[in-house]
This record gives C-alpha cells, sequence and structure tokens, in this order.
C-alpha cells in the first residue's frame, strides 16, 4: 500500500483504470437495467412497483459501504498517517451522501403505494436518515476548517464515532419491531428471494459497485488535483 | 412491464431520480477534475513553484 503513498503515482494508476472502470460499469448498468425493467417478472403482491427494489436496495448497499470505506481510510490516515487515506475519505463522502439520498428517496417512493405513506419513524429509515446526517456533517467539517491537516483529524473522528450507526442499520429490523421488512439478501441462511428478483437485484449491485468504484476513483483524483493547486497558490502567494 | 399498471408513475420517478443524481454526480465529479486540471496547467505555465520554501529555523 506505500508504494501508492506516492500521489504522483496513484494519478498515473487512476489514469490507467478509470476507462476500464467506466466500461464495466456501463456494461454492468445496461445489463442490469434490462434485467429489471424487462426481464423481471412483477411481483404477485407488489406488483410493477417491485421494480423499485432494483434501484432502491444497492443504493442502500453502497451507501454504507461508502461509509464503511471512509471509515476505514479515516482510521488508516490516524493510525498509519498514510497521505493518501484522508483524502479517500474526504472523497467518498459527497458519493456516499448521494446513494444514502437516493436509498432514502427511492424507498419513500416505493412506501407509499405499498405502505400508504411517504414515511415513518422506524428505526431502519431512522437510522439511514441518521446516515445521511452523518455523511453531511462530515462533508460540512471539510468546508468549515481552513486547515486541511485539522479538518482531516476532526473528520476522522467524527467518521469513526459515526461508524456505530452501520450495525444499528443492519440489524434494525432485527432488534426493533420496523414497517421496513427483515433482510431478504445477505442474511443466516442465504437470500430468500426467488432467483428471477435476486438475480437482476446482484447485477444491479455489482453495476452500482462498479460505478462507486469508478466515481471514487474520480473524486481521489479531483481532490489530490486541488490539494496540489493550494500548495501552488501558497507557494505563489509567498513569493508575492 | 406492464404500462398500464398501477403506481407506474413511483417506478418511473425512482428511476428518474436515480438517473438525475447519479447522473448530476458524475456531471459535478468530471466538471471538477475539468476546471482544477485547467487551473493547475495555468499556474505551471505561469511558472508557479509547486511547494512552499521551507522556513529557514531562527
Amino acid at each position: 500500500m506505500q508504494q501508492f503513498a506516492n500521489p504522483r503515482r496513484f494519478l498515473k494508476l487512476i489514469d490507467a483504470v478509470e476507462p476500464w472502470a467506466w466500461a464495466l460499469t456501463l456494461i454492468l448498468l445496461a445489463i442490469g437495467l434490462y434485467l429489471s425493467l424487462v426481464v423481471a417478472p412483477e411481483d404477485y403482491q407488489q406488483g410493477e412497483t417491485v421494480r423499485i427494489m432494483f434501484v432502491h436496495v444497492p443504493a442502500a448497499w453502497m451507501a454504507l459501504l461508502a461509509y464503511l470505506d471512509m471509515a476505514v481510510a479515516s482510521a488508516v490516515a490516524i493510525i498509519f498517517r498514510h497521505p493518501l487515506a484522508d483524502i479517500a475519505a474526504k472523497a467518498a463522502a459527497p458519493i456516499g451522501a448521494c446513494f444514502t439520498f437516493l436509498a432514502l428517496a427511492t424507498g419513500s417512493l416505493w412506501g407509499k403505494p405499498m405502505w400508504g405513506t411517504w414515511w415513518v419513524w422506524d428505526a431502519r429509515l431512522t437510522s439511514m436518515f441518521v446516515l445521511l446526517l452523518l455523511y453531511l456533517g462530515y462533508i460540512a467539517i471539510w468546508h468549515a476548517i481552513d486547515d486541511p491537516g485539522r479538518a482531516a483529524r476532526i473528520a476522522a473522528i467524527v467518521a469513526l464515532v459515526g461508524c456505530i450507526n452501520l450495525p444499528i442499520i443492519k440489524f434494525s429490523v432485527d432488534w426493533w419491531n420496523t414497517l421496513h421488512q427483515p433482510a431478504s439478501v445477505f442474511r443466516i441462511g442465504g437470500p430468500t428471494l426467488h432467483p428471477a428478483i435476486l438475480t437482476p437485484l446482484l447485477v444491479m449491485g455489482a453495476a452500482y459497485l462498479a460505478l462507486f468504484v469508478t466515481l471514487h476513483l474520480t473524486a481521489i483524483r479531483a481532490e489530490i488535483m486541488a490539494r496540489r493547486l493550494r500548495q501552488m497558490e501558497l507557494a505563489r502567494a509567498d513569493e508575492v | 412491464m406492464d404500462l398500464a399498471a398501477p403506481h407506474l408513475g413511483f417506478v418511473l420517478a425512482a428511476y428518474g431520480l436515480t438517473l438525475l443524481v447519479l447522473g448530476g454526480l458524475v456531471l459535478w465529479l468530471r466538471h471538477r477534475s475539468r476546471t482544477l486540471a485547467a487551473a493547475l496547467q495555468q499556474l505551471e505555465a505561469a511558472g508557479a513553484p509547486r511547494r512552499r520554501p521551507i522556513a529557514e529555523a531562527p
């Protein structure tokens, strides 16, 4: 991992990987959308509304994965002081926030016809809403503090403290009596979904994962350039 | 997909919103990358130093 501590070397790696990552993302998205909108049958209870699951569930998975990524990168930044770790953590935050917003919004669009309400303050929905607030708080810290080193330390601590919300989100449907249905894919005993529904869901999950990785690489590159620009502007200001 | 199904509007809204948010995120990230790359090139062309000089010890 230390060989990629040099941002210049890491930028070269991103430049080489990015076109392939975009190609893989687009192929998986095309297959996933075809399976979700054309091949998958309608549900005997939910009807066509089940198709919302193919964009809602992977968004929720990526919301959790992006936060886990942010927390691990923050831990690496604090423990090993790896120069790219806090950049990776900062770059994951807006992407994770978008996926969390999408999970909440598409869940709401499913909830209205199925539950008869846009929103309920049950444990799963509330803990996902807390996750969105954690992302927004984390982003706000980076914007509020001018010194990047200080901002990185405070943001890393917030990210690590916020990690406690991840198992709460995952197990909220088991620990409390919620309106949200229990886990049906990642559970002990295997998925409970029929393959006709599970296959498009997993393909869309893979597409979202590829999209997250691709966007994360793009965001890391932008953040490295932003820091280089700041350094050069400060150096030029010192010269004047 | 049955285009006459009830609640189809909710399905279309979910896919439309997903496209809007993820498409917007992609465009924002690409725009940010291009803007930063252009600003860096401009500074390098102007001969700006890459780093601040290390301050001398008193």
